[in-house]
């Protein structure tokens, strides 16, 4: 890998991970790899240090549902909530972030946990989480803290993970069953792609008016995700119909603040954000 | 730095080695225990070439670290050699000359295999997502994925 003496620590059960990551808080927390072992190859990412949490899938990959609350094991794969039901419904936007998610061998391997701690803009799971107002949870020898996700992801590579904790789930309440999700990425092709731009939208329909509206976007400002408040302010209450998808539009392009780079413009980002803001308020419209 | 003694069961046999700690899966498969199938074409887990099937899950061996092998179970095309649904994925590819260079055939049959197990006759489109990870370069596809498709119903 990237170092010559690359230090290796396996750890074989939460608690002992736990222990470790408390006396060794240089070292960086290795889940299943799909991430960071490119990022070694590609762009010489130096590690010294590693906390193999790889064997904790036994204790960390589920899906629970208590009463209300979702909770999904930060060790558990795209393929596995790929192969639950419990986002049928109105959580089926989980399905079509998995559906586009790297390809088929990736999603064995990619966790959530990783996808979520990795925190670029490429991670499609947590623009759908924050839409659901998601929380994760941070575990350490001296206990556990909740920390809703847009106070822990906060910028490209960045999250609010102290150096002794170990992220270990996360969660979010089930939304109603009149309540409707959807995800839509754009890249270059439709499989194994870095996206441009991507969204999710959580919402219901009441009497036909839009209810409880969240849009989340992996960029809203630079290459930071979160919601984009002014048009779910723009949009609740209001009946879907063309005139108020182009004034959404135009809402949607005032608040974002977004930064052009190598692989598009800030503009042409912009301009596939309005269009799947058009596509999703399209298809909620007539009722999927 | 110091070596790593593993132990994983690799086509049904228990092995013990001792892995470097920057090795990949797929160094270790092809340099400690001569299997080739898995080949490295990107070597960044774009490619899906150097597939092999871990604890029952097509995984990408050039981008899973030797040492989280560990404690698990590896099956590489090699180890598939006498199981009668990989004998018939085998003939189809022959029959459909869906080789040419033969560099992704080992990847492509073990996706087909994991299709084929979970569903016995996938459409052809569920053939397409099934080998949406792993490129060709020679045949444009199609004479995959009818090898794939032929083979379903047929067990």
């Amino acid at each position: 890998m990237g170092v010559e003496d690359l230090q290796i620590i396996m750890a074989e059960s939460l608690k002992s991970a736990l222990k470790e990551i408390s006396e060794n808080k240089d070292a960086t927390i290795i889940a299943n790899g799909t991430d960071m072992m490119p990022r070694i190859r590609d762009e010489g990412l130096k590690v010294e240090k590693i906390l193999d949490i790889s064997a904790l899938d036994k204790e960390l990959s589920y899906i629970n549902v208590d009463s209300n609350l979702i909770r999904i094991g930060a060790m558990t794969t795209v393929s596995e909530i790929g192969s639950s039901n419990v986002f049928n419904g109105s959580l089926n936007a989980f399905y079509e972030v998995v559906s586009k998610f790297g390809g088929p061998q990736i999603r064995n391997r990619a966790t959530i946990g990783g996808n979520i701690c990795s925190a670029t803009s490429s991670e499609d799971f947590i623009p759908l989480l924050m839409a659901l107002d998601a929380s994760v949870v941070l575990q350490s020898v001296n206990g556990k803290r909740t920390l809703k996700l847009n106070n822990f992801v906060i910028g490209k590579r960045s999250v609010n993970r102290r150096n002794d904790e170990i992220m270990v789930e996360v969660q979010f309440s089930k939304p109603g069953d009149d309540y409707l999700s959807g995800f839509e990425k754009i890249g270059r092709r439709n499989i194994l792609i870095i996206n441009l731009i991507n969204m999710a939208i959580v919402m219901s329909l009441k009497q036909r008016r839009v209810n409880d509206v969240r849009i989340a976007l992996n960029r809203v400002s630079g290459k930071v995700p979160g919601r984009a408040r002014l048009t779910e302010g723009f949009l609740n209450g209001k009946e879907i119909d063309g005139n108020i998808i182009s004034s959404a539009r135009e809402k949607l392009a005032e608040e974002l603040k977004l930064s052009s780079d190598f692989r598009a413009s800030a503009d042409y980002r912009i301009h596939l954000a309005q269009a799947i803001l058009e596509k999703l308020l399209n298809r909620f419209r007539e009722g999927v | 730095m110091s070596n790593i003694l593993i132990s994983v069961k690799v086509n049904g046999t228990e092995r013990e080695v001792l892995v470097e700690p920057e090795d990949r899966l797929i160094d270790v498969l092809r340099d400690d225990f001569g299997l080739k199938s898995p080949k490295e074409g990107c070597g960044t887990g774009d490619c899906g070439l150097c597939t092999v099937i871990m604890d029952g899950k097509p995984i990408l061996s050039c981008i899973t670290p030797a040492f989280q092998a560990r404690g698990r179970e590896i099956v590489t095309l090699e180890g598939l050699n006498n199981d009668p649904l990989m004998k018939n994925i085998e003939t189809s590819f022959r029959d459909h000359h869906a080789a040419q260079c033969g560099f992704c055939t080992p990847a492509m049959e073990i996706m087909g295999y994991d299709l084929l197990k979970k569903v016995k006759k996938p459409s052809k489109e569920e053939v397409k997502v099934a080998i949406s990870g792993t490129l060709c370069r020679c045949t444009g596809y199609y004479d995959i994925i009818d090898s794939i498709y032929d083979v379903g119903g047929t067990e």
